[in-house]
Formats: C-alpha cells, sequence, structure tokens
C-alpha cells in the first residue's frame, strides 16, 4: 500500500468512469461473435448483395418481355375509311400520329367478317376476352359517309373501341390508340381547313409552355431523396434489432451474461461496448442495403426504358446520396440504443422479438412522416425525433443547404436528447437486477391478482402508474371522438368538461384505492412546508404571463386550422356569458384537483420509484399533455407539465402543484374580465387588444423574474421523503434488528 | 479474507411476494481455507455468492471481499475474486484460447504476462488439446475447465465455485476437487457451495449449512459433529432441517405439512 496520494486520488476519480480500452475490448469481442455467425452475416450482408441485383436482374427480364410482347390491336373496317390523312403504316399505326408504333402491332380485318353474327358486338367482344387481340378498333361502315357536307345535321359516325380494364395490357393499348385517334382526326381537321382555304392555325388561338425551375439536383432527386431515407431507416432499423436481441437476451439465454457480470467491466462499459457493436451492425445493414439498391437501380434505370415518366424517375443521384450518411449515425445509434434496452428486458431471443415488434410500430410513424405529400422541413417538423432528421438529410440531398443550416440547431438538439435518454434507459436496463435476473416464474392470471391484492405498498409501482397513464388516455381518447358536436348551452359545456376530469380522476382513485395501502400517500397527498402553498399561488400569478406567450408561440407555429377555430367559437361564448364563479369552478378547480391527483399523485409517485426521478417528470409531463387532445394544447400543457414534475419532486406533495394549476386555468380564463374590469389597476397588467387580452410587456418581464426567484426557492427544498429510498422497507419487521443475532450467538 | 455481516437478500415474487432468499446470514473465510455452504436447492446459496461477486445488490448488510465492499466497490471486487458458476456459460462462438485471453484482457492484464499466465493455466488444466475447439462443439467437462480457467486468469485471492460440479460425470467432479484442493495449498480464499454432502465432507474446512436463507449453523466437521452429537454426517444435516421446520411451525402454531420430505427426497438423488 505505498501508493501516493495522488495516484489515490486519481484512481478514486476514475472509480465508476468507463475505461474506453474496455469498452473497445467488448466492442471488439462483440463484432467478432456476430462475425462469426452465419445468420447475422447472411442477413447482414450476403442478403442486400444478392437481393438487389437479383430483383434488378428480374425487373430488366420483365421489362425485356414486355417490350417485346407488342400489344395487338384489330383494326376492323378500314376499307371504311374514304379520304382521310393515312391512319395505318403497313402493320402498325403511321409513325407521324404515334411515337414507337412498333409497340402497337395492327391486325386488319373486313368488316364482313362481323357481319355474320346478328350481333356485330359478339365478335369483338370475344376476341378481347379470349385475349386474342389487347384491344379491338370498329370502324362501321356509315363512316363511309364521314364526307364534309355542308349538311350539319349529319353528325359524324363513331368509332367504337372494345377493351378490358381487366388486363393491364388492354388498358395501355386502348390509352394509346386513344392517342392516335386523337391525332388522326387533327390531321384530318387540318387536311379538312386547307381543303377550304383556311390556316388550320386559327384553332389554335393560343399556345403554352412550362419551365421547371428546380435546379438540376434537385429534380434528379425528388424522387430518390424521399424513398432512399425511408429505406436507409427501415434497414438501419431491422439491422439494429437482430444485434441487439441476439447481444441481450441471447446472451442471457445461453447464460453468457452473469459471466460478463462478474467480470471487471463495469455495467456502463458493457452496454457501450455492446450499443457500439449493435449500431455498427444497424449503419452496416443499412449503407449496405441502400448501396447496393442505389447501384442495382442505377444499372436498370439506364436499360428499362420508362417512357414518359423516366423524366421524373432519373438514375439515381449518387454523390448527394452520401449526405444519407451523416444522419445515419446519430439515427443507427438511437435505434440501437432503443433495441438494447427493449431486448435487455427479454428473458430469451424469442421473448425479444416479440418486445422488438412494438418498438418497430412505434418507430415506423416517424420514418413514415416525412414521405407524407407536403411534408417539408420547418420549425414545427424540425422538433420531432427522426422525422426531423430525415427531412434535413432530405434538403441536404436536394442542395438547399441554407435551409438545412438553419434547422439544424433544432434537430441536433432533439436528436442529440433523444439519443441520450435513450442511451440512459439502456444503461439503466443493465443496473437493474430485476431486469436481469427476474422473471422466471410461470405467470399466471390468479396467482396474479392475489399478487396484486397481497403485495399491496404504500405507493403504486412504475408498472401500475403507466397503465393508469395508459388507460386514462385510451378513454379520453375514446371519449372525444363520441363528443360529436360542440354543445350550445352551458350545461352542455359543463358535461363536457366534467366528462374527461371524470375519466381521468376515476382510474387513479380506483387504482389507489384497490392496489395500494395508502390512497394518501399513493395519491401523494401530504403537507408541504407551509412556505410553499403561498409561494405556488405566487408562482402561478407569475408564471402565467409566460404561459400566455408559449401559448402564442405555439399557435404560430403550428397554427390552429379556421375549421377547429370556428367549432371553438360557441365554447368560448358560453364560457364568457356564464357567471365567473362557475367558470373558475368548472374550468380551474375541476382540471386542477382531478388532473393533479392523477398525473402527478398517482402516476408520479409510481414513476418516481426506484431512482426514477427524471423518469417521472418526463413521462407525467408527456402524458399530461397528451391528455389535452389538441396539439397545440398538448404542447403548451406538456410544457407546464414539466415544471409541474419538478415542483411536485421537489416538495413531496400535490398539494403545491393544485395551486399553481389551479392559479393558472383560473387566470387564463378570467383574463377577459380583468382586462375589461372596472379596475384601474388592471390597466397595469392587463391590456385589451383587439386578438383579446394581452399582458402589459413589463408585467411580462418582472413575472419572469417574480417566477425565476419562486422556482429557485422551490429548488432549495428538499423532498420530504424520497420515496425511491423509503419504499425498501414496508414494514419495521424487515428492519434488521443486529441485537438478536448477537444475542443468539 | 471475506467477512459477511447480517447479509439479506429480498426479492419481489409472484407466487410468494415480498421474499427473503437470504435472510441475515454472517460468516468468515480466511485465506487458505475451503468453506463449505451446504444446503438443499432453493436455500439461498447461489444469492449469497451472487452478493459476493457483486452481481447482485445486497438488501441489507455488509459484504466485504479481500477488504473491499461489494457495494461501494464493486470493481475491485470483481477484480479480486474468481467466480465458477453452472450459470455462467461460456460463448459459444469463441475458443477456450480467446475465452480465457479475453477475460485475462478485461482484467486489465498485459499482453505478455498474460500469454505467460495462459500457457500456465492451460497446462495445469490440461486443456492445450482443446485450446482451439470453439465453445459451442466442447463437452460439458471441457466447458467446465475453461469456466475454471477464465475464473483464475488474473490469480485472483478469492475463488467462488457454486456448484460447480453441477452436471459433471465422475471423473471431471473428482479432477475439479483435486483442482480445488490445489487453490487451497497456494494460499486461496474458497467459497464452495453444493448440495452433495460427501463433497463437503471430502473438502471443506469449514461448513455453513444454509436452509430457508438462514445459516442454521457453523463450524469444522468435527465441531459440528461434537455439538449435534452425531457421527453421520447425513443424519446431522437432516437432524438441523427438520428442527428448523419444526421451530417455524412451532412460531406460526398452525401445522402444515412439511416440504422437507419433497427437498429430502431430492437429496438423496
Amino acid at each position: 500500500m505505498s501508493e501516493s496520494p495522488d495516484t489515490i486520488r486519481r484512481k478514486a476519480e476514475n472509480e465508476g468512469r468507463a475505461r474506453p480500452s474496455a469498452i473497445w475490448l467488448i466492442y471488439a469481442r462483440e463484432m467478432r461473435d456476430q462475425l462469426r455467425d452465419r445468420r447475422t452475416l447472411f442477413t447482414i450482408a450476403v442478403l442486400p448483395i444478392l437481393l438487389y441485383p437479383l430483383v434488378g436482374m428480374l425487373l430488366l427480364q420483365i421489362a425485356q418481355f414486355s417490350r417485346q410482347n407488342a400489344m395487338t390491336v384489330c383494326l376492323v373496317g378500314s376499307e371504311n375509311i374514304v379520304g382521310a390523312p393515312p391512319l395505318l403504316d403497313g402493320s402498325t399505326f403511321s409513325p407521324d400520329l404515334i411515337e414507337q408504333p412498333q409497340t402497337l402491332e395492327v391486325k386488319k380485318r373486313q368488316w364482313d367478317e362481323l357481319a355474320d353474327q346478328p350481333d356485330i358486338e359478339t365478335k369483338p367482344r370475344r376476341w378481347v376476352q379470349s385475349g386474342q387481340y389487347d384491344l379491338v378498333v370498329l370502324i362501321p361502315p356509315a363512316f363511309k359517309n364521314n364526307q364534309m357536307s355542308a349538311d350539319a345535321e349529319t353528325s359524324a359516325a363513331a368509332i367504337e373501341l372494345f377493351y378490358n380494364v381487366g388486363s393491364d395490357q388492354s388498358v395501355v393499348a386502348r390509352g394509346r390508340v386513344a392517342g392516335v385517334l386523337s391525332a388522326w382526326r387533327g390531321r384530318w381537321i387540318e387536311q379538312r381547313l386547307s381543303d377550304v382555304g383556311i390556316n388550320p392555325t386559327v384553332l389554335l388561338p393560343f399556345d403554352w409552355t412550362d419551365t421547371d425551375i428546380a435546379t438540376g439536383q434537385t429534380r434528379e432527386t425528388a424522387f430518390w431523396s424521399k424513398l432512399l431515407p425511408f429505406i436507409m431507416l427501415v434497414w438501419a432499423m431491422t439491422g439494429a434489432f437482430y444485434p441487439a436481441i441476439d447481444l441481450v437476451a441471447g446472451e442471457k439465454e445461453r447464460g453468457t451474461l452473469e459471466t460478463l457480470l462478474c467480470s471487471p467491466a463495469l455495467r456502463s462499459e458493457i452496454v457501450w461496448g455492446k450499443l457500439g457493436a449493435v449500431a455498427t451492425f444497424s449503419m452496416l445493414t443499412a449503407m449496405l442495403n441502400a448501396g447496393s439498391m442505389l447501384l442495382t437501380s442505377s444499372l436498370v434505370f439506364k436499360h428499362i426504358d420508362l417512357g414518359a415518366s423516366s423524366s421524373l424517375l432519373g438514375a439515381p443521384p449518387v454523390v448527394p446520396m452520401l449526405w444519407l450518411l451523416v444522419a445515419l449515425v446519430p439515427l443507427s445509434c438511437l435505434f440501437s440504443a432503443l433495441a438494447l434496452a427493449v431486448a435487455a428486458m427479454a428473458r430469451s431471443s424469442k421473448e425479444g422479438q416479440y418486445y422488438l415488434m412494438p418498438l418497430m410500430m412505434i418507430t415506423l410513424p416517424l420514418v413514415m412522416l416525412p414521405m407524407l405529400p407536403g411534408t417539408t422541413l420547418n420549425f414545427g417538423t424540425s422538433f420531432i425525433p427522426v422525422t426531423g432528421m430525415f427531412l434535413l438529410v432530405r434538403a441536404l440531398v436536394e442542395g438547399q443547404y441554407t435551409t438545412a443550416l438553419f434547422y439544424l440547431p433544432m434537430v441536433a438538439t432533439v436528436t442529440g436528447v433523444c439519443l441520450w435518454l435513450a442511451a440512459r434507459w439502456a444503461q439503466r436496463q443493465f443496473e437493474s437486477e430485476s431486469v436481469l435476473f427476474g422473471g422466471g416464474e410461470q405467470w399466471e392470471l390468479g396467482v396474479w391478482v392475489r399478487h396484486l391484492w397481497r403485495d399491496r405498498q404504500s405507493a403504486a409501482t412504475p408498472t401500475q402508474a403507466c397503465v393508469c397513464g395508459g388507460i386514462v388516455l385510451v378513454t379520453l381518447f375514446f371519449a372525444r371522438l363520441s363528443v360529436s358536436e360542440m354543445p350550445h348551452n352551458f350545461a352542455g359545456i359543463a358535461k363536457l368538461v366534467l366528462m374527461p376530469q371524470a375519466l381521468i380522476l376515476f382510474p387513479a382513485l380506483l387504482m389507489a384505492f384497490m392496489l395500494t395501502t395508502s390512497m394518501r400517500q399513493s395519491l401523494r397527498i401530504r403537507m408541504p412546508h407551509w412556505t410553499t402553498l403561498p409561494l405556488a399561488i405566487l408562482l402561478g400569478v407569475a408564471l402565467h404571463p409566460s404561459y400566455v406567450m408559449l401559448s402564442k408561440l405555439i399557435n404560430h407555429v403550428y397554427p390552429v386550422s379556421e375549421q377547429a377555430a370556428l367549432a371553438m367559437k360557441p365554447f368560448a361564448q358560453q364560457i364568457s356569458a356564464a357567471p365567473w364563479m362557475l367558470v373558475v369552478v368548472l374550468m380551474a378547480l375541476v382540471p386542477a384537483i382531478c388532473e393533479e391527483l392523477t398525473f402527478r399523485g398517482f402516476i408520479f409517485g409510481g414513476l418516481v420509484r426506484q431512482r426514477g426521478k427524471l423518469r417521472a417528470v418526463v413521462v407525467t409531463a408527456l402524458m399530461f399533455g397528451i391528455s389535452h387532445g389538441v396539439l397545440q394544447q398538448s404542447i403548451a400543457a406538456a410544457t407546464m407539465g414539466l415544471v409541474l414534475g419538478w415542483i411536485t419532486l421537489r416538495t413531496g406533495s400535490i398539494l403545491p402543484c393544485i395551486l399553481i394549476h389551479f392559479t393558472n386555468n383560473s387566470l387564463s380564463v378570467s383574463l377577459d374580465r380583468i382586462a375589461s374590469s372596472d379596475w384601474q389597476g388592471a390597466s397595469l397588467f392587463v391590456s385589451q387588444t383587439e386578438l383579446g387580452p394581452s399582458y402589459q410587456p413589463f408585467w411580462t418581464l418582472i413575472s419572469i423574474g417574480v417566477a425565476a426567484t419562486c422556482l429557485l426557492y422551490f429548488g432549495t427544498m428538499n423532498p420530504v421523503t424520497d420515496e425511491s429510498e423509503s419504499e425498501r422497507v414496508d414494514s419495521p419487521q424487515d428492519y434488521l434488528d443486529p441485537s438478536t443475532s448477537l444475542a443468539s450467538a | 479474507m471475506i467477512h459477511v455481516q447480517h447479509l439479506t437478500k429480498t426479492y419481489e415474487d409472484l407466487q410468494r411476494g415480498r421474499f427473503v432468499a437470504v435472510d441475515g446470514i454472517s460468516f468468515s473465510v480466511r485465506k487458505g481455507e475451503i468453506f463449505g455452504l451446504l444446503g438443499p436447492n432453493g436455500a439461498g446459496k447461489t444469492t449469497v455468492l451472487r452478493m459476493l461477486s457483486t452481481v447482485l445488490e445486497p438488501t441489507a448488510g455488509i459484504a466485504t471481499v479481500a477488504g473491499y465492499d461489494v457495494v461501494r466497490d464493486s470493481a475491485d471486487v470483481r477484480r479480486h475474486i474468481g467466480f465458477v458458476s453452472n450459470n455462467t456459460a461460456i460463448y459459444d462462438r469463441m475458443t477456450a484460447w480467446e475465452m480465457v485471453e479475453y477475460f485475462g484482457r478485461l482484467h486489465g492484464m498485459k499482453s505478455d504476462p498474460l500469454q505467460q499466465r495462459l500457457e500456465e493455466l492451460f497446462e495445469q488444466l490440461r486443456m492445450n488439446e482443446f485450446r482451439d475447439v470453439p465453445g459451442g462443439k466442447m463437452s460439458t467437462g471441457m466447458k467446465q475447465k475453461v469456466s475454471i480457467a477464465r475464473a483464475m486468469v488474473h490469480d485472483p485471492p478469492v475463488l467462488v465455485f457454486d456448484e460447480a460440479t453441477l452436471g459433471l460425470d465422475v471423473l471431471v467432479a473428482r479432477n475439479l476437487l483435486l483442482v480445488i484442493r490445489s487453490l487451497r495449498e497456494a494460499g486461496k480464499c474458497l467459497i464452495f457451495s453444493t448440495h452433495i454432502m460427501s463433497e463437503v465432507e471430502r473438502l471443506c474446512d469449514r461448513i455453513a449449512i444454509m436452509y430457508r436463507g438462514k445459516i442454521l449453523d457453523t463450524g469444522t466437521l468435527t465441531e459440528l459433529r461434537q455439538r449435534h452429537n452425531e457421527h453421520d454426517f447425513e443424519e446431522l444435516f437432516f437432524g438441523l432441517l427438520s428442527q428448523h421446520e419444526q421451530e417455524i411451525q412451532d412460531r406460526r402454531g398452525v401445522s402444515f405439512p412439511s416440504t422437507l420430505d419433497a427437498t429430502a427426497g431430492e437429496q438423496r438423488v
């Protein structure tokens, strides 16, 4: 023990910190292990390399096949054409009527051949039905009379086309022949006009041209910049899932995880090593797939002529697609961390696959969203995880560098936060004993119900909290669907407001009553230090201007549709007409109590356990936000939820939150009345503008200062009871009494 | 080398609710000693040893290994302990050599001493003929040897064997016991848990009999025999267990069928 104090200090500093060398060791081993697995290699490397060329080859062959197989058209009664410009050129249509006339093979038949049937249409129908011809064109004998005559009464005889909508070939043939016929008619008109000495251009008073102003790069990439990121992300996800399952659930199943856990490697080193390996495989899969597809399609598109649509598709541009790699790294890491965390919950590979499916279901919409027409990178979309990154890359691929640069901070922050949360979640999973070792027993409904009742604790478990949140949100969703129209009297409004509140409160109350031993504790009804209560009201007042500002900002970024605003109008009118006290009770008191009891009470109390402080604040804020239903309100509420969550964490009680919530809501519903009240002092704070009441700027500034001071005060508080610690020992018998063992010794 | 005081571990369990797997046990093991942890399945032996190897965190109580606390200095504890259990498998897609080398490097061993140590270990455990065989193709005996080599690669002062002879044939099991004995000669501190009484009788310097999370009695074999006035070790063991069962029943004041018979049947197999 001759270590100098310096070495000891340094050792102590590095204690518990992940060592890069150990992470690298684990990473290298996992990579080697995966590369030795035949199945992994096949799905990641061999499949994409083989798949796309094979598909491409098939496509080429099909294309050649369809090009060789020209569509056959039967032209019946060509002898009836008299005095017209030439329609046919041998066995094809005349080349000046159609591009690539060889694609339509024309068989001529005499009109007399149909005449032996009582119904003229019998034979053409049969021919098309049997596929002998793709299209039958009937030129009736009356066509001969289609001479220019002064007699306007005689209408022109019609050509009849027989086709079958059930056959693609037939439909295509019809389209092409229709084109031929209209061109032919044009020629005929021109001929007739010049016959009578009129310049044919009199029929064309004007002409038009259109110019696509998009740069060459944008035009070429328009299609590919949508499709390729999608394919890449889907593969990045798939590529993360399988190694993640194998590296965690698989190792658990094979028993090698415990071997690793009792080696000197820290849990964080294990997580980072494994995360690195999973992310590498995710990126490799995505890159190989996208690369192979890009290469194959650029070759295939050179060979297949797509006709008119070719200008839209074009060969994929290879160089701009390199921007995709920029997005791939963070998104692969994000998917990998999520997959790793989810896979850690599974006991076997099979179970892992069940768990990853829901994860895919949740992430897929974020990848699909940018594919929707009209979704572009803007202030709103840049804040959506994954989607924002996707759109940013699309902008880069299309060469819109300034737009991309402008939104980069937002996208980078959102992606960074998501990545950090996911990595933290994965690490938490690896530190949890119940995740790593638990749950080997058989699940049975009866036993489970008995367990729920018998092992009731003073507060909800995190699972119960999540279930409660889920029930609340789902019932709210269906309740909203059942409301068809806005009521037009106050009683209807009251019902409309009270019903969701009841739906929010009821599950939490019921669960607190049934599943916990103490309603007071599980709903976190505690008396905090007395100073917090007046401060909470002050904070509620001081926060309100900021809250209003936030709402305005949100409405600016995500504007409310006019329809929705119109639908809300009777609601607002009823509220402003009703007695003030009643409105405050209905819109402020009831929601404050119901929502706080459920979100900051029951759900928060469950989630905050097992060192879940951050989890409790974030998840309750999200649930609180979603429960508001309307996107604009949800974002504002979720932000407010973060503040409320932090305060309930600090004070250990929901009473301050109820007061803040109540103050905030009452101010919201009575701002109009304050602004238009007779009280002179009101104009100091609030002014009446065209857009409704608004706070005076100076008061807004002061209120921010006051709010910050209040928050600082709350920040100095320590929770009355630390839930995460108190849950460990429930009954006094569980405390160890050292004296008993001493006595017996 | 190992000190355990009032160590307790509780689990949340669907069937039994809050279940006390290890109930305030205390013991210590000295250098150059083999300490046997004897008990039927489910007595809590594995839980104790997992807590010592820092894989599980104790609910209450203190445990130190080579002077390090299992909760506070868990990384240091893992550096001074070798843990062999039938739950610690080896990697299927790694050869014996790679496996042991990997864990040596995780212990932070430098390349040259590590290679030397590997040669030495492979020689000592007679593993040279399957040096390059991947784990997936090894027999149970080979796997066990690799596990032992893996646990010994950093030459730890403390070694823990948890049901290490489970599933091994007589020959391999006998070899393992020889290895353990030689480790004692080298001055290591060893914990050996098993439910097989003959192994304990032949190997262990001191014994703790565990049942339902509690240590019923500790001491050398002779001490135990004298204290309970029973020469036959098997009789002594069952005597202790049924005495404990009786106490529980007396305390509860209700009589219900003893689970001992079932576990006892298991013992004889």
